[in-house]
């Protein structure tokens, strides 16, 4: 704009305003990073456990502490996104806390399961020994829906919040998933908990990065 | 009878900042110097009359040891801007 102020028409003024508003509305895409790793480390946990008891085999390791190095990253992304954004929306803050708070109730949830096998498993194996059957309720089996739960609420008010439909369809997948998953065999779940991840947040990832990647090429070339 | 506009938002390159901040939290001057196409100097002095009218709040702080300007529309700003368009829509609506 030049250093001589223009004296704006009304029609010119109002065409500026759509014009700037969609300018900061274009530049405030997120990344879809974050959901694609999260997307992609679920699915393969729950895939190599699937695998693991389908084939009976297996790893030295259990797969599941991928989700704790992949926090690694997390952080590392999180700092570089805060660093690089140079505009903050009113959505950010609320984004923030909800998936924060997300990752806070996850951390909790797996607290809770493993004090609950803890004590759950010597009172099957002690049932086991008297009466040498194995004990009808499996908790194991119970796991997966509560997981699932949670995955779903995230998901869903993002989906609903940013009018992002892929996230939306992504989150009741989810909870449909947790309902299936009550009456489903372990194998089944895993299986579930796999196809839930990648199109609640794998999925939906990837459209959100393509959607970043397009509008920062187009501002770039809009700026040339 | 038309109300005349407001001549601190009635300007190119402050209605052109006003916008841009209306739809979010705040932003950096570096951002709005981008996506307004203008030099560093004249909108600084464009910043410093929006902030002058109470419509912007202004902050200057160090970030990675270089400074960063932050601006964010005020209550006042919001509200100066929504008469600017509902006047301007009369404007339109009447010619």
């Amino acid at each position: 704009m030049s250093e001589q102020e223009k004296i704006l028409t009304e029609k010119e003024s109002l065409d500026l305003i759509t014009q700037m508003i969609n300018k900061a509305k274009d530049a405030c895409h997120d990344t879809g990073i974050a959901a694609i790793m999260w997307g992609a480390v679920i699915a393969i946990c729950s895939l190599v456990r699937l695998s693991e008891l389908h084939f009976g085999y297996r790893l030295p390791f259990d797969i599941y502490l991928l989700t704790i190095v992949a926090v690694i990253p997390q952080i590392y992304f999180t700092i570089k996104e805060k660093k690089q954004r140079k505009v903050k929306t009113y959505d950010d803050g609320f984004m923030n806390s909800l998936w924060m708070g997300f990752g806070i109730c996850i951390f909790l949830m797996i607290y809770m399961t493993s004090a609950m096998y803890s004590q759950w498993d010597p009172a099957a194996d002690e049932y086991r020994k008297l009466t040498g059957n194995t004990y009808p309720f499996r908790l194991y089996e119970f796991t997966s829906p509560l997981f699932l739960m949670l995955y779903g609420l995230p998901t869903f008010v993002t989906g609903v919040s940013m009018k992002f439909r892929p996230m939306l369809w992504g989150g009741l997948l989810c909870w449909v998933s947790c309902l299936v998953t009550i009456y489903t065999p372990i194998k089944i779940d895993l299986f579930l908990v796999a196809l839930s991840s990648i199109f609640a947040w794998l999925v939906p990832g990837i459209i959100m990065e393509k959607d970043y990647r397009k509008a920062k090429s187009e501002l770039a070339q809009a700026n040339v | 009878m038309f109300k005349e506009l407001d001549p601190i938002l009635h300007s190119q390159l402050r209605l052109a900042v006003m916008s841009l901040l209306i739809g979010v939290k705040e932003a950096e001057f570096t951002f709005i110097k981008e996506k307004t196409n203008s030099t560093a100097g004249n909108l600084s002095v464009q910043i410093q009359k929006l902030k002058e009218a109470g419509y912007i709040d202004v902050v200057k702080q160090f970030k990675d040891n270089y400074p960063q300007t932050t601006c964010k529309i005020t209550k006042l700003g919001i509200k100066a801007f929504e008469e600017y368009v509902i006047n301007l829509q009369s404007y339109l609506g009447g010619a």
